[in-house]
């Protein structure tokens, strides 16, 4: 009988300091059918457990088209978190998932492409980014506007770096306040929109990063043009099961495990709780 | 569905006989409630007549346990062994289960088993044959009546095992699932043919009993689902519940009906499990997230919640009904005053 709640057995393969609170962690399964056959899409989230801890669910932040050795991006806040920042190279932790409906992909072919992330926001449209890179002939213009706190609360610095360079993205990021050795843009994401030349035609935008961000970046984005529905972005709560079981996680008839994370703009005002 | 005939002081010899193949569940009186215990010898029959109380909680602890262990774990030499508690496997009769919980058990049969099954649930589930009683007399608090909940049940409406239909000296046996024909036919030789006259007094008692509910509790359900579902309600129609509710959660533990729960981790030295317990969306850490941040933090909107969940037309198209049986309980556990009836009288004063 399929066990909806038992963990499978997964290494921590590698670990990647992002910033003062944040890591990448690497992982893969120790069964081996399971190794070969994982797959995930893009902003599907996993349950990763920390035994005897507790366990949480955290967006895929790796490419799925490498998806044997895939990653998560973890800030250390509450008991789980910060106990992963604890363990070493091999240690085992219990994963469930991929769980959630996940970003569109194949619809968005053909389509101006903007991402706006906000701080730990990036990770899980990193697992958007990525493929979309991989089949980079299929979309048009991708732009990405990257904010953060500080320029210490900038995560994936080496990647950050060959996105200012590559010319197949128009990549720009700002900081909420900078440092003696910044010299980029200072201010919060949307300061960035006046100078971005945004393509709104044909375009759909991809949000992640903290609900109060989320909330402004989308008035924006209303105001310069984009429909309630081209404006993706991800929900959030607390949750225990995954598997739309548990209720914790519901809002209005909706669970953000099943029906969610991502949702457009326009679904999300159809809630009947107030969500952005 | 069939109908045969037991006569009543043939029960316990029919309970006696079955109780070779399953464990048998019968109300009890304890303290002067009326709870499932296991059959031991003893029935009491005034707690299986159509007229008998409404058990003190709904046997929704014996499918769904207050708190279960889901795996638990041991680590040895740098790797980790899991395991899954080994289910109970044998067989269960609950006697004289009322009409709301049966409903309120298959509403969580809908919820449970399907879209990721839960085998927990359905471990517990699967070896178990419900007899219910129909209801003659319902009690104050009352009003399955408006809920589809009772007081009889209706193979349309619930894929029940057996219903009893108390006839004074006799049990009208409605067999409606395969489940509850196999019953039966363990021990054919105890139950006859009914003669027309049962059929005809049996539907007397129905039609009786719908006559006897109090005015009191009966709930305009079909303003108050009107009113959630198209979310005109307003704010300070919950803010205003909200303030009468006591966040203890009692409504929901006895309802037959919730299910949410939270997940709970343990660990001493190598070994640990990790367990799920019965959670409440009245209390205020439900949707607390780690920052501190939570999005029903205000009373009236975990009230609102609770009730968008039991009756919004969004909720019946998903589970197939409201989430509510009209049993009363949440009446009885709420020290606020505010039971289903009273919020659905109040929603659609508006």
């Amino acid at each position: 009988m399929d066990n909806i709640y038992l963990p499978h057995k997964a290494i921590l393969t590698g670990i990647q300091d992002e910033t003062y609170d944040t890591k990448t962690f690497e992982f893969e399964f120790v069964e081996r059918a399971l190794k070969e056959n994982f797959r995930f899409l893009p902003g599907q989230f996993l349950e990763i457990s920390v035994l005897g801890i507790g366990e949480a669910p955290f967006g895929v932040a790796s490419n799925p088209n490498h998806p044997e050795r895939f990653r998560v991006t973890i800030r250390a806040v509450g008991s789980v978190t910060r106990a992963l920042h604890e363990l070493k190279t091999g240690d085992r932790v219990g994963i469930r998932g991929p769980f959630g409906n996940g970003f569109p992909f194949d619809e968005m072919k053909g389509k101006n492409i903007l991402f706006v992330a906000g701080g730990i926001g990036l990770p899980p449209l990193r697992s958007l980014i990525e493929p979309m890179l991989d089949s980079r002939s299929e979309f048009k213009d991708i732009q990405i506007l990257y904010g953060a706190r500080s320029p210490a609360d900038l995560v994936y610095s080496d990647r950050l770096k060959e996105w200012e360079k590559t010319p197949e993205i128009r990549f720009m990021m700002s900081v909420d306040v900078g440092d003696p050795a910044w010299t980029g843009n200072v201010g919060v994401v949307t300061t960035l929109f006046p100078k971005a030349g945004l393509m709104t035609q044909n375009a759909v935008a991809f949000v992640c990063g903290p609900p109060v961000m989320i909330r402004f970046v989308i008035l924006e984005l209303l105001g310069r043009g984009f429909a309630p529905e081209n404006i993706i972005s991800t929900l959030e709560r607390y949750m225990k099961c995954g598997v739309g079981k548990c209720g914790h996680c519901a809002v209005g008839h909706k669970y953000i495990c099943l029906d969610g994370p991502v949702f457009s703009y326009k679904d999300m005002m159809k809630l009947s709780e107030k969500v952005v | 569905m069939e109908q045969v005939v037991l006569l009543k002081r043939e029960l316990k010899h029919w309970v006696d006989l079955i109780r070779g193949d399953f464990q048998v569940f019968v109300p009890s009186r304890v303290y002067g409630e009326t709870f499932f215990l296991p059959y031991a010898g003893h029935l009491e029959p005034d707690l299986l007549c159509g007229n008998a109380a409404l058990p003190y909680l709904p046997p929704k602890d014996l499918v769904f346990p207050q708190s279960e262990t889901l795996f638990s774990f041991t680590r040895n030499a740098g790797d980790v062994d899991l395991s899954v508690p080994e289910r109970p496997s044998e067989k269960r009769v609950f006697l004289g289960i009322r009409s709301c919980d049966t409903v309120g058990l298959h509403w969580l049969d809908h919820f449970y088993l399907n879209n990721f099954r839960d085998s927990y649930y359905q471990s517990r589930r699967d070896p178990l044959t419900l007899i219910s009683i129909a209801c003659s007399q319902p009690m104050k608090n009352c009003f399955c009546i408006c809920c589809e909940g009772g007081p009889f049940l209706h193979p349309e409406t619930t894929a029940f095992d057996i219903q009893l239909v108390d006839l004074e000296d006799h049990y009208l046996v409605e067999c409606n699932s395969e489940k509850g024909k196999a019953l039966v036919d363990l021990n054919r030789n105890l139950f006859s043919q009914p003669d027309p006259s049962m059929v005809e007094a049996r539907d007397q008692v129905e039609i009786k009993s719908h006559t006897r509910f109090l005015q009191e509790p009966t709930s305009y359900m079909s303003a108050a689902i009107r009113r959630i579902t198209s979310n005109s309600v307003p704010p300070e129609v919950w803010t205003e519940l909200g303030e009468r509710c006591f966040d203890d959660g009692g409504c929901t533990f006895v309802c037959p009906c919730c299910s949410c729960f939270g997940v709970g981790y343990t660990a001493k030295g190598e070994t640990g499990c990790h367990y799920r317990f019965w959670d409440s969306c009245d209390y205020s850490g439900f949707t607390r997230e780690v920052s501190g941040h939570n999005p029903r933090a205000e009373k009236g909107e975990r009230f609102k919640r609770r009730f968008f969940h039991k009756l919004s037309y969004h909720y019946v198209k998903k589970d197939g009904r409201i989430g509510c049986v009209g049993c009363g309980r949440c009446i009885t556990a709420c020290p606020g005053e505010v039971g289903m009836p009273a919020v659905v009288e109040r929603l659609r004063r508006g």
